[in-house]
């Protein structure tokens, strides 16, 4: 089979967040309630229950439309400073796709940069303070290192949990846990957690997708 | 402590509808519930005067719900529970507050409310809206050093700038004029609070945060967020001794200034509580020369049940005294 995405494959991507979005919900509140307001794995959910059925909905599916309909689910949905961030980052990479119909591996490359340069632009912060960037960042990196498509994702899953895990021993520098100082540290971020779930979500979907699965 | 977790809605999904559709139900000849979910005043503000929005998440009522009508905002953007609403809603906003001269978006500093706001106006600038500006507010001195101001967090003292701003829109003033307002009610204002107990998410139904029965944070954010540091209960007086000097040294506020106070209610103070904490407040104003103008006691800026409260001052000269007493016609204020 040839080493590339199409617009059926993002739609079944969104699908598979969805469940596991859904799946992971009391997980990310309770990392959330920590040091934020336990909300995180609700309005995930919520937004990715919307982006699948507007999904769904797209007559003829590209990896931009999809992506599209997604980011604006998160954004308006979602809303916060996690639904910017995370609307910004599928934004990015929608445009990234520029509606091709099928997207490869330098493709990705592309999207993923643009992704983390939006969300970086948009929320200022870098690796080390304790958000979504340390899982998104580290994944980004990892990707590019890969040969293919499964290649790529698998190192960006294992790099995505090993950022999100090392955020347990930071402080934060935004968001509301920063007003927590010293007293963050011993918790994970809840953002960076649902990064490396997206990272593991995309890594899981392709290896059922290249084994006929799907 | 226990939080009382128990609360009286219908089901979590609904909890943002209901509510607004209640408030219009009550208040229909001041407050209106658009099909888009913006509250926005009954009777429109007169033609060319600056449009005053705010978007926010829910959860704070009466902020900023209650805090639409004449005199104060002309537009609500309510987001969900806590939660800042996105770029599209905002836009709404702004384009239901124009009147023709202009847009003012207020922002309290949040990390969401922030990135949302500033999303939005890149969205008003690619349709062509320019007569916007945007203005971000705070005043928590607990949440970052003097001389880091603007990244202090927006809290419960912003009830100035809303009451004051309000007014001076109403008189016709411009759009460059309501921004330097507003940025001036700002900058003589200043806040601090206290949290006694911890509050319970209408969301998922858990405590926000743990809190011993026998210590009290100081320097807690409007959403639970924690501040300077956990501290054994103190009297009323005590507590008040022990902020406000480090109000009065933020600003600074000297002897011979003039301070409208605030002392706003978290959710479950008691008024009792409250006007012996203002006893001890009025005493210590006294004792340091500073002139009380007027003083505010009530729940306006809440986080659910949260008990605690928070102090605000805001110096005050002449003009800025005049609007205090304007009128105003919100669902939670009236008259002044």
């Amino acid at each position: 089979m040839t080493d590339s995405m199409n617009g059926a494959d993002f739609a079944a991507l969104i699908q598979a967040l969805n469940a596991a979005m859904a799946a992971a919900k009391a997980e990310l509140n309770a990392l959330d309630s920590a040091l934020g307001d336990g909300d995180h794995g609700e309005a995930l959910a919520a937004a990715f229950a919307e982006a699948d059925e507007k999904a769904r909905a797209l007559d003829k599916p590209t990896p931009t439309s999809v992506l599209q309909v997604t980011a604006q689910a998160l954004l308006n949905r979602m809303g916060g400073a996690s639904g910017a961030l995370y609307g910004t980052l599928f934004l990015r990479m929608s445009s990234a796709f520029k509606d091709r119909d099928d997207v490869t591996c330098s493709d990705w490359s592309a999207a993923l940069d643009a992704g983390l340069a939006g969300v970086q632009a948009r929320g200022k912060a870098s690796p080390g303070d304790k958000t979504m960037v340390d899982a998104l960042a580290p994944a980004v990196d990892a990707f590019k290192a890969g040969a293919d498509l499964a290649a790529g994702f698998a190192a960006a899953r294992a790099a995505a949990a090993a950022g999100a895990a090392q955020t347990e021993r930071m402080v934060a520098k935004f968001g509301r846990a920063k007003f927590a100082g010293e007293r963050a540290i011993g918790h994970v971020d809840a953002g960076a957690r649902s990064m490396a779930l997206v990272f593991e979500t995309l890594d899981e979907y392709w290896k059922g997708r290249e084994h006929g699965e799907t | 402590m226990s939080v009382r977790k128990k609360k009286l809605i219908n089901q979590r999904e609904t909890i943002l509808r209901d509510m607004l559709q209640g408030l219009a139900s009550a208040y229909p000849e001041v407050v209106r519930l658009t099909d888009d979910g913006l509250i926005v005043r009954a009777q429109p503000k007169a033609a060319g005067k600056v449009g005053l929005v705010i978007g926010n998440g829910s959860g704070h009522e009466p902020a900023m719900i209650g805090l639409v009508g004449e005199g104060l905002f002309d537009v609500n953007i309510p987001g969900e529970i806590f939660t800042a609403p996105g770029p599209d809603r905002i836009v709404a906003g702004i384009k239901a507050a124009e009147r023709g001269a202009g847009v003012l978006l207020c922002v309290s500093h949040h990390a969401g409310d922030l990135m949302n706001a500033e999303m939005a106006l890149e969205l008003c600038q690619l349709e062509g809206l320019d007569n916007v500006e945007m203005v971000v507010l705070y005043d928590d001195i607990s949440s970052a050093p003097k001389g880091s101001e603007s990244e202090r967090r927006g809290t419960a003292g912003l009830f100035f700038v809303w009451k004051m701003l309000g007014a001076y829109a109403e008189t016709g003033a411009s759009l460059a004029e309501c921004k330097r307002m507003a940025e001036r009610i700002r900058d003589n204002t200043r806040t601090l609070a206290v949290a006694l107990t911890s509050c319970a998410s209408p969301i998922t139904g858990a405590a926000m945060f743990e809190m011993p029965d026998d210590e009290m944070e100081i320097g807690m954010g409007v959403h639970g967020e924690v501040g300077l540091g956990r501290h054994k209960l103190l009297s009323a007086d005590a507590t008040i001794d022990l902020m406000l000097p480090r109000l009065l040294e933020d600003l600074p506020i000297n002897a011979g200034d003039e301070v409208l106070v605030l002392l706003n209610n978290s959710g479950s103070m008691t008024l009792m509580e409250l006007y012996i904490l203002h006893r001890r407040v009025a005493e210590r104003l006294a004792q340091a020369g500073v002139r009380r103008y007027k003083s505010w006691i009530g729940p306006y800026a809440t986080t659910q049940e949260m008990a605690g409260f928070a102090l605000s001052l805001c110096r005050v000269d002449a003009e800025l005294k005049r609007l205090w007493d304007a009128p105003c016609n919100g669902a939670f204020l009236k008259g002044v």
